[in-house]
């Protein structure tokens, strides 16, 4: 038997009092009438003290009563062996958050110490996995390993947790939870075991628990959190921000391209955890290109800047923790783009020519660089590395022909006018669809402004029109067209009507030619034929069709450390720390460290912490609560402090709360002074003294 | 000598003449089943007239009921004359059974009174405390019982025992001879009593005394300390029993020992009476004990 608080047995001590006051002979209170005093003792002495003690049984009573007192208060329990069965089967995962903001202070020592504690503690017979989670859960130890190599667990995970580093990953505590309870719930030899995941981490706020909504926690797992603390929560996190609409301007204005120089305007988000104590943080530019900017954000809040500077690493200073205080800006790499247009290169300063308006509308942006060549209808060399062709009524000769059938045979893209020119069999050679079924007609003219035609049946939900997918702009009725080729669509062609004019004429239409595709318009875009140049629909559907071809213009999303890198066509990849690897085709890359990879030659890549990473702020553990999982009450509290007695303080105190020895005790205690109340009411007139009788 | 009525009954009955009367009952059925006949406190015989007396003292009512004259002088001349002393000092109103020692001794003289007038003879009740309180002649008249009865009932008033004053004070009062009931606790010194009480035989009288005390008094039977307080002095003080016991008992039975032996010295009859003990018992005891004293030479 032990005691959960064995100081109150002092209180033992308090039946002297009882012991003492039977002794003790009080000066007499009572008075008794008495006829006369003429043959008492003229001075008897008033005891203080008695020699023996009257009323044993009182005694006995009163003493057992603060006996029990004393034993109830100091709980007493029986470390049973059925406690120690239980015990010996359990099965303990073991969750150990090696997530970037796991390097601040001692956390992670104090991780390993509390998992090493752990392991010492579990008997021979527990079965113990150990797993390490940041956004992705690697089992350090499984419980099939546990199963064969118990013995030697102990100094193997040891040494396993020695080696181990926090890493630059964001966290996802609900998929590792999800993984932790999957494995419980499916090891084997486990059936009827106590089975708990042992949680080490420092539950920070912007740990990611999505995984963790919609499943159904299991009853008999139990979730005990140790919860590892820093002494200060001052912690800036540094991230980008997206770009507005409304770009800045361009530094390019004082002569230098930005995607040459590389210096531009970046949007950062500076945030400041909850419990921060500083609000004040300097920025600045690792390459000291540029003056630091100082600033402010109350803690709580965030706050967004616009730095000019050249891409590269820019630093915050001010706060306690390091981790999450660089970001990697990659310059502006815009992809190059060849787009190959048939016709004269002399039309493309005539106000008339498609040329003309095609040169204008294909701007170069920050990913995207269009390079327009033309190639005129005569020639018979074809350029090898052209992305699209564009084709505007004009006849291109017969080797000229072959060749961009050849190309499109192989997965180039056409986009062609039929103009007035156009004869079936260049469709022909185009497409591949004999000139007879093609049913030609001349130009439908209308001849004056006054007469038009309106697109109708626009299938914006086709990926060359996805530009019109939005609401906002699929309002076609501005957009006229004055003049068309009328054509039958041959049954044997695998092409498509995208839209057609408002009387059903097709006026776009799209194919698979071979690997290839082709994108044919019965009427053109300069003004001759429409006003489709001068509209707002021309330039997003020109960009619908480089998009199309495998070139978007939208940048792509940041990358965070754990993801997977694009690596698709480089052949070598220098990461920050300056290893290099050479890549074969189909090769997975993943980032593992926040900085600047290089992809072959000259293509940057920016990997950043996840901002998420940088909420350090301390989660309630309402949360996990509130998505369902079972946390253990001692466990939360134990969080506080990791030490051992703490713990094991924690355990005696569940088995007394268990056994609740103390209720008994009450209940004999009670009875007890219910006795001792009997009995001494009817001590109380022990002898029948002589009353004073008024005569 | 039963069937007794027991105390706690007795305690009951409010009115001391009706509580006289039901022990007078269980008297006479005792006096009816003992072997003693026709005693009195003084044997009384009716003589018949003879001539030459003189006819103012023939009892005219006897000679109605009967038709036979009888000397109505005789009568008086053969009656006794009672006195019954009660105390009255405080230390009598002490009990710790059902009756105090005053009601126990006002119910005794209650029942000798009535007795004694049932007989015929003259009865009268002195009460006593420093001094002598009240003095009622005694008579034998229609109405004269409820006067005694009246006094008897009076609560005891505060104050010490005289017994020698008071028996001082009661010689004066008493010139005709007659029979002196002392009841009393006898709770004060004895010293100058003896005088007295030889005072009142020298006078005639014929005393008895009746001792009364109460069963707390005789056994000092208390088990807690306490402050004990003097009922006559009011004067406090500490007393552990079980200590003062021993010496207590002593100083009583020293006590009682002088009182007894004075008495005996001055041919008094001296009757303990502890007020556990049937009222009954006691008056069977007295009376029998007067009539052994009447066949034996004349108690002087």
């Amino acid at each position: 038997m032990t005691w959960l608080f064995p100081l109150y047995l002092l209180g033992s001590l308090a039946i002297l009092g009882p012991i003492l006051m039977h002794l003790r002979r009080r000066p007499p209170q009572d008075r008794v009438e008495f006829s006369s005093l003429m043959f008492l003792e003229a001075k008897t002495p008033m005891p203080v003290s008695r020699r023996r003690v009257e009323d044993w049984l009182l005694l006995l009573l009163r003493c057992l009563v603060l006996l029990l007192l004393a034993i109830m208060f100091a709980r007493p329990l029986w470390l049973a062996k059925s406690e120690a069965a239980v015990a010996s089967n359990q099965a303990t995962i073991l969750l150990l958050d090696r997530s970037a903001s796991m390097q601040r202070g001692d956390l992670w020592k104090e991780a390993i110490a509390a998992a090493t504690r752990h392991l010492e503690q579990s008997a021979m017979t527990d079965r113990v996995a150990v797993a390490t989670f940041d956004r992705q859960l690697e089992w350090l130890w499984s419980f099939d390993q546990d199963n064969t190599s118990t013995s030697t667990r102990g100094e193997l995970l040891k040494t396993k947790l020695r080696e181990l580093k926090p890493g630059w990953a964001a966290t996802d505590l609900g998929q590792a939870l999800v993984q932790a309870v999957d494995e419980l719930a499916s090891a084997s030899g486990l059936k009827g075991w106590k089975k708990q995941v042992m949680l080490l981490s420092d539950l920070q706020e912007g740990a990611n628990m999505e995984a963790l909504r919609g499943r159904v926690w299991p009853e008999n797992i139990a979730v005990k959190v140790v919860r590892l603390q820093v002494p200060t929560a001052d912690n800036f996190t540094l991230s980008l921000a997206p770009k507005l609409d409304e770009e800045q301007p361009s530094l390019s204005t004082r002569g230098v391209p930005d995607h040459e120089s590389g210096r531009a305007f970046y949007r950062v988000r500076v945030s400041n955890s909850r419990e921060s104590q500083t609000s004040d943080f300097q920025l600045a530019w690792e390459s000291g290109g540029e003056a630091s900017t100082t600033g402010y954000v109350p803690p709580g809040a965030s706050r967004v800047l616009s730095l000019a500077g050249t891409a590269g690493t820019l630093k915050l200073t001010g706060d306690a923790w390091d981790f999450d205080n660089r970001l990697y800006i990659a310059p502006a790499q815009p992809r190059v783009m060849k787009i190959v247009f048939i016709g004269d290169e002399k039309t493309r300063d005539e106000a008339a020519s498609p040329l003309y308006y095609l040169s204008r509308a294909l701007q170069p942006t920050s990913s995207l660089r269009p390079e327009l060549t033309v190639v005129p209808e005569t020639a018979e060399k074809w350029p090898a590395d052209a992305d699209l062709v564009f084709l505007s009524g004009a006849r291109p000769g017969s080797a000229l022909g072959k060749k961009l059938r050849a190309w499109i045979e192989q997965g180039g893209f056409v986009i062609s006018v039929i103009g007035d020119a156009t004869a079936a069999q260049d469709l022909e050679a185009l497409t591949g669809v004999s000139a007879s079924s093609w049913n030609l007609g001349a130009s439908a003219s209308s001849g004056s402004t006054e007469d038009y035609r309106m697109l109708a049946n626009v299938q914006s939900s086709h990926p060359l029109l996805r530009p019109f997918a939005d609401e906002r702009l699929r309002d076609f009725t501005k957009l006229r067209f004055w003049k068309h080729r009328k054509l039958s669509l041959p049954k044997e062609a695998a092409l498509e009507v995208l839209a057609r004019f408002d009387q059903g004429d097709p006026a776009i239409l799209a194919g698979k030619v071979g690997q290839g595709r082709v994108v044919l318009l019965t009427s053109g875009w300069h003004p001759e034929d429409s006003q489709l140049a001068l509209s707002t629909k021309f330039v997003p559907l020109l960009f619908g069709w480089l998009e199309a071809a495998g070139f978007g213009h939208e940048s792509a999303s940041p990358l965070t450390v754990g993801d997977l890198l694009p690596v698709a066509t480089a052949t070598s990849l220098v990461t920050p720390e300056g290893q290099t690897h050479f890549l074969q085709l189909g090769d997975t890359f993943r980032a593992k460290l926040p900085g600047l990879y290089r992809l072959g030659k000259d293509h940057s890549i920016a990997v950043n912490l996840a901002p998420e990473e940088g909420r350090v702020s301390p989660m309630d553990l309402g949360k996990l609560r509130e998505l369902g999982v079972r946390v253990e009450e001692g466990g939360a509290d134990a969080a506080a402090s990791v030490k051992v007695e703490d713990q094991e303080q924690l355990a005696i105190s569940e088995q007394e709360a268990r056994q609740r020895a103390w209720l008994w005790l009450l209940g004999a205690l009670l009875s007890i002074v219910a006795m001792e109340t009997w009995l001494a009411s009817r001590r109380r007139p022990s002898q029948p003294q002589p009353k004073f009788v008024t005569a | 000598m039963s069937p007794t009525l027991d105390l706690q009954a007795l305690a009951r009955i409010r009115s001391l003449e009706w509580r006289a009367k039901s022990i007078m009952e269980g008297l006479w059925r005792g006096l009816h089943r003992s072997p003693y006949h026709g005693f009195s406190v003084e044997f009384s015989e009716y003589r018949s007239y003879v001539q030459g007396d003189d006819p103012r003292y023939i009892d005219w009512k006897v000679l109605a009921r009967s038709d036979r004259t009888f000397i109505k002088k005789f009568e008086d001349e053969t009656n006794l004359r009672c006195q019954l002393v009660v105390d009255h000092s405080r230390s009598m109103s002490f009990g710790s059974g059902p009756l105090t020692k005053a009601d126990y001794a006002a119910t005794l003289a209650a029942t000798m009174a009535l007795f004694f007038m049932q007989q015929g003879d003259a009865v009268g009740i002195t009460t006593f405390g420093q001094t002598l309180l009240e003095h009622i002649p005694a008579r034998n008249r229609p109405g004269h019982l409820r006067r005694l009865l009246l006094e008897l009932e009076k609560p005891a008033p505060a104050g010490g025992t005289s017994l020698d004053l008071s028996v001082q004070l009661l010689a004066d009062l008493l010139r005709k001879r007659g029979l002196i009931c002392l009841i009393s606790d006898l709770l004060a010194p004895v010293e100058k009593l003896e005088r007295q009480l030889a005072l009142l035989g020298a006078m005639g009288h014929d005393v008895v005394l009746f001792h009364v005390m109460d069963r707390a008094e005789i056994d000092f039977r208390f088990d807690k300390a306490a402050h004990f307080r003097d009922a006559e002095t009011g004067m406090e003080r500490f007393i552990d029993p079980a200590s003062a016991r021993e010496v207590y008992l002593n100083r009583l039975n020293v006590h009682r020992d002088l009182i007894r032996r004075a008495c005996e010295r001055q041919g008094i009859d001296y009757r303990w009476t502890p007020t556990d003990m049937p009222m009954e018992q006691v008056l069977f005891e007295f009376l029998s004990n007067r009539t052994r004293q009447k066949g034996g030479p004349a108690p002087r």
